[in-house]
């Protein structure tokens, strides 16, 4: 006869760590006795000592574990074979799930890469896909639309692109993550083209036509010309391109020329 | 029976004179004007809000713990000092010969001790509340040494009121002036020497935001480094190269000029 606990206690037996998802304080403390804890959230309210942080609030249970064991891999607090209890809040604001996950190289898939180790501040990153999924959202006035970011090394995207148009961003020092900023790059998300966008933030152009040689591009068939320019200019130089697609909807990051990271922006 | 007493008592009033009754009423009225005068400061000072700004200083927090608060130490100051001038004017009405004397002296050193520790209760909040504030902004920067700016503009700000306050009830201060100005010298000559570079740099980065003489993508030699121009902010600007990035102080810029490669 075995009850609901013994289950539970099997799930959680002979682990080599415990990860904790957006914790709360008091919560976090009954793990004072505990080795091997590492808190995954937004922002490191409890103070803990092993800390990943979450650029975005994955609304996907399965990217928001990966990303935290990813991000825990890179760290060194986690190797291949540890066997981990994920300890997460899915419905309510407390913990009520708990997951037992076996760290695997294949659960590498970049995303905490295209994060952390981008040429651009993680936090400018984050404000795009901001941006981007917003946009993918609502949409330009009700009707889906489609936009481009090219985001870091800026001088030499820009040296591999040229303009459509006049840029309209031209000796101006605007920065994403300004909420009056993200209003303009929404109603300019109509111009034909690409935004670059440079390692800090700054907003350097729109209207621009890439110009990356396509070759050796892996991108999944079936995108069309925007995610390919995206795609190949990644290859080409260390940006990160973000793509919002105008057909499906979804959005997409791009880094070395390999698609890294799908979202619906329904979903957040 | 009742002869005897009413008579005493009759003389005992009888001896003291008219200026004493004058003086314990005026002590009365002393009194009743210290207590309105503590009302009236307590509402002030949460009025203007000094209850509220000063939470949380070390001293308030001390005070705290001995059962007060600031406001209420500086309430009850002004009650006492209202009541010492009751007592003083009184005397003075009495006509008391033998304490004039010393009364005369002690009435122009009472306002001043008075000023004077208030200005230091208030010195010492506006240094613990400065202390707060300079920690505060410091908070980002993780190093121990930083623990150090904030103490000593604390102290700073204390040498500045135990100064004033000693000036007030006439000590000699001008050794401890002296020594403030040197004080204040030297960290007006360190402070320039130390953010020389990064004001030089700051005000030749504001030149290049507004007229972009070079923009993101250009590519330019500066100082004998050639390369693609990655990003221009108010200090510095990131030359790349092939695997190589220059960072380069604006002052640079402005003072050895730039050359833009023309495409």
């Amino acid at each position: 006869m075995t009850s609901l606990s013994d289950i539970l206690t099997d799930l959680v037996s002979d682990v080599d760590g415990v990860f904790l998802f957006s914790p709360n304080g008091s919560f976090h403390e009954r793990f004072d006795g505990i080795e091997n804890v590492v808190v995954v959230g937004a922002e490191n309210t409890v103070e803990a000592d092993t800390f990943v942080e979450l650029p975005i609030q994955f609304a996907d249970v399965t990217d928001r574990i990966r990303f935290g064991i990813e991000g825990a891999m890179d760290d060194g607090l986690v190797g291949e074979g540890d066997v981990l209890a994920c300890i997460g809040s899915l419905f309510s604001d407390d913990a009520d799930f708990t997951s037992r996950v076996r760290v695997d190289e294949s659960m590498r898939s970049g995303i905490y890469d295209l994060f952390t180790n981008s040429r651009a501040d993680p936090t400018v990153i984050s404000d795009v896909f901001e941006v981007a999924l917003e946009l993918g959202r609502k949409g330009q006035k009700g009707k889906p639309v489609g936009a481009l970011f090219v985001v870091g090394d800026a001088g030499k995207v820009m040296n591999k692109s040229r303009p459509l148009s006049y840029n309209p961003f031209e000796k101006s020092h605007v920065h994403v993550g300004d909420p009056i900023v993200n209003v303009m790059l929404k109603e300019f998300s109509r111009l034909d083209g690409a935004f670059v966008i440079s390692d800090s933030g700054k907003i350097v152009s729109a209207y621009r036509y890439l110009e990356p040689s396509a070759e050796g591009v892996d991108i999944p068939k079936g995108l069309g010309a925007r995610h390919m320019a995206g795609g190949a200019i990644t290859r080409d130089t260390n940006a990160t391109a973000i793509v919002l697609s105008e057909s499906d909807g979804l959005v997409r990051a791009f880094k070395g020329g390999k698609l890294i990271l799908e979202l619906d922006p329904e979903e957040y | 029976m009742h002869g005897p007493l009413q008579f005493s008592v009759d003389e005992f009033f009888g001896t003291i004179s008219p200026r004493i009754w004058l003086a314990v009423f005026i002590f009365t009225i002393g009194m009743l004007l210290a207590y309105g005068v503590m009302g009236v400061t307590s509402r002030l000072l949460e009025r203007m809000g000094v209850v509220e700004t000063i939470e949380g200083t070390s001293f308030e927090r001390t005070t705290n713990e001995f059962g007060t608060s600031t406001a209420r130490i500086i309430t009850q100051l002004s009650g006492v000092f209202t009541i010492l001038l009751a007592t003083f004017v009184a005397i003075t009405v009495a006509d008391l010969q033998f304490v004039g004397l010393f009364w005369s002296s002690v009435a122009i050193f009472l306002p001043q001790l008075f000023i004077a520790i208030v200005i230091l209760v208030v010195g010492v909040v506006v240094a613990d509340k400065v202390e707060l504030l300079v920690s505060e902004r410091l908070r980002g920067v993780k190093l121990p040494e930083i623990g150090l700016i904030p103490l000593l503009a604390k102290y700073s700000v204390l040498f500045v009121a135990i100064l004033i306050a000693l000036s007030q009830i006439g000590v000699a201060v001008l050794a401890l002036i002296v020594l403030l100005g040197a004080y204040a010298l030297a960290l007006i000559v360190f402070t320039a020497l130390a953010t020389q570079d990064l004001l030089a740099s700051g005000t030749a980065g504001v030149y290049l935001l507004l007229n972009q003489p070079y923009s993101i993508g250009d590519e330019v030699k500066v100082g004998g480094q050639r390369g693609i121009v990655q990003e221009v902010d108010l200090l510095v600007t990131r030359i790349e190269t092939d695997g190589e990035e220059h960072i380069i102080p604006n002052r640079t810029v402005l003072k050895d000029g730039i050359v833009r490669i023309q495409q």
